[in-house]
Order: structure tokens, then C-alpha cells, then sequence
């Protein structure tokens, strides 16, 4: 898995992010410190940069890690997608990069995948 | 349950002609000619903005009509729970300004009559292109007694500012309804803008 490869031990304090969650393209804050709680299973999130033929099937990449966060109003600065299934894709509010992460509808949970933005 | 981070929640609107510039609010996650971003395809719902006005901390939860204008079905549903409006034009077309009377009077019948306004010129930085002069923008604001400004989301000129005004208004109103919340008339800090203040549209 890809986001396997980087080690965010040092990232996560008291199970909260240690440190500001941020847009990895254009820097913009996405969650504050200490907002949100470190979260392990495994989700199919598509690519950022999907080729053109790939249609309504968008290729994916399987996330595991993630900042969990129970209210959409935590988030310093944020986008949503439109809904597709139960899903609406979560992306950066100012350069609308992404998807970093998803918000599940039914239990209004928003997960953003720690491999897809910055600590700093 | 964690406490709530925020003091106040405001529900914003983006309405105009389509190709004004309302989705590309600010600079956007570039394309190029193989691929295309996922999130271009399916399209953004809203998005949830932070501002810091007057010690408050305040949620902007901001919506595009996505398209829908296109089809004239902007209605009562849309504008429920609006608490602030940008009205949007583009200063290169005349039409889109010609629009914003439609525009105005689409907001009377469908929107909460004390929903604050605010109209931008969008795309200043195209000088070259430039059909619709600054002064007419400010006529129209004021026979409406409405705030105005020009913006470039291009050139990220004026639109933090824009969002910034348009919830200073909104919280001005709301503080003047809440009598335990006095209204203090400290200057909001707007060091950032000193930045784009030598721009085309000041």
C-alpha cells in the first residue's frame, strides 16, 4: 500500500494530529492541531490525475491511514465534491486539488487520507 | 463530543451568469491534455471556509449554483438558510452585467429579505478585455444600496476581502440581534491585502 511507506508515527499525538494538515500543492490549512483522530482500515480512493479513458470507472489506489473527523465544520478550510454513491470526495478548498479523503454521508464521518496532504 | 471549534456559521451563496468566474473562485489544480483530475469531472458541492472577524471564529460554508443557472432554476430552495449573497459579473461581458437587475430581482422573490449583498466584478486583471467600466458597477451598487467591489479570481485580487466584508456584514447584523453580544468596533486585520492593494482593482 502506498501509504505504508512513509512512517506518520511522529505525526500523531494522543491519537490527534500533532501538527496542521495541509494542502500539499498550495499550503492551505485543512485542519488545525489536535482536531482530528488517527484512523486505520482500508478504502479504495480514486487518483488525483485520472487518465481520460478511465471514465466512470476511475482508477483508485488502496488509503489506509486516515485523520477522522466526526463534524464537516472542524475543518479550517475544505471542499466538497458532488455526491457520487453515499460518497461526497473531499478536496482542498483553494486549488481544489484532490481527492484527500472522503466524507461518508450515512454516519456524517469525513476521513482525510494522510498520504494525500502535508504536516507542518 | 468534542467541542465546538467555531463561534458562528454562515451560509453563503455565489449566483451569476454562467462563465463569470464564480467556480474559479481562486486559482484551481491545473489540467493537462492526457489527463484530467478526478475532482474536475464530478464537480464541487460547497466548500467550508474559515474567517477570524472581531475575535470570532466563523465557519463560511459557500455554494456554487453549479451550472443551474443555466436553466433558470434557481429558486426558493436554493437561496434557504442564505444568509450572505455574491453577486457575480465578468467586467469583459456586458450581458452578464446587464443581468445582475434579473439577478436582484430573482433575490427579492426567492431569497430572506434581510440576506446581505454584495456584487463583484469579476476578472479585473483583463484590463485589455474590459467592456464594463468600475463606474458602472459602483452605479448599480448604490441605486441598491448594495456593497461592491472588482475581483480577479485569476489574480487572486480582492476575494479574500470579498468573503471577509460580505461575513462583517452578516455578523454585524447578527451581533445587532443577540443583545448578550456587544458590537465592538475593532478593525478587522487586513495586513494580507496590503499586498494586492496596488493592484488594477483599487
Amino acid at each position: 500500500m502506498p501509504d505504508c511507506n512513509e512512517n506518520y508515527g511522529s505525526e500523531i499525538y494522543e491519537g490527534k494530529n500533532l501538527r496542521s494538515v495541509k494542502c500539499k500543492f498550495c499550503n492551505s490549512v485543512i485542519l488545525t492541531p489536535g482536531t482530528a483522530t488517527f484512523t486505520t482500515f482500508e478504502f479504495q480512493l480514486p487518483l488525483i490525475k485520472q487518465t481520460k479513458i478511465a471514465g466512470a470507472n476511475p482508477e483508485t489506489e488502496c488509503v489506509s491511514l486516515f485523520w477522522s473527523v466526526n463534524d464537516m465544520f472542524t475543518f479550517q478550510n475544505v471542499g466538497f465534491s458532488n455526491t457520487v454513491a453515499s460518497t461526497k470526495y473531499l478536496t482542498c478548498a483553494d486549488c481544489e486539488a484532490g481527492p484527500i479523503g472522503y466524507h461518508d454521508i450515512p454516519s456524517k464521518m469525513s476521513y482525510v487520507a494522510l498520504s494525500r496532504v502535508r504536516h507542518s | 463530543m468534542a467541542k465546538k471549534t467555531y463561534d458562528l456559521l454562515f451560509k453563503l451563496l455565489l449566483i451569476g451568469d454562467s462563465g463569470v468566474g464564480k467556480t474559479c473562485i481562486l486559482f484551481r489544480f491545473s489540467d493537462d491534455a492526457f489527463t484530467t483530475t478526478f475532482i474536475s469531472t464530478i464537480g464541487i458541492d460547497f466548500k467550508i471556509k474559515t474567517v477570524e472577524l472581531r475575535g470570532k471564529k466563523i465557519k463560511l460554508q459557500i455554494w456554487d449554483t453549479a451550472g443551474q443557472e443555466r436553466f433558470h432554476t434557481i429558486t426558493t430552495s436554493y437561496y434557504r438558510g442564505a444568509m450572505g449573497i455574491m453577486l457575480v459579473y465578468d467586467i469583459t461581458n456586458e450581458k452578464s452585467f446587464e443581468n445582475i437587475v434579473k439577478w436582484l430581482r430573482n433575490i427579492d422573490e426567492h431569497a430572506n429579505e434581510d440576506v446581505e449583498k454584495m456584487i463583484l466584478g469579476n476578472k479585473c486583471d483583463m484590463t485589455d478585455k474590459r467592456i464594463v467600466s468600475k463606474e458602472r458597477g459602483e452605479t448599480i451598487a448604490r441605486e441598491h444600496g448594495i456593497r461592491f467591489m472588482e475581483t480577479s479570481a485569476k489574480a487572486n485580487i480582492n476575494i479574500e476581502r470579498a468573503f471577509n466584508e460580505l461575513a462583517e456584514a452578516i455578523l454585524d447584523k447578527t451581533a445587532g440581534k443577540d443583545p448578550g453580544d456587544h458590537v465592538d468596533r475593532v478593525m478587522v486585520d487586513r495586513r494580507q491585502q496590503s499586498s494586492t492593494s496596488k493592484s488594477c482593482c483599487n
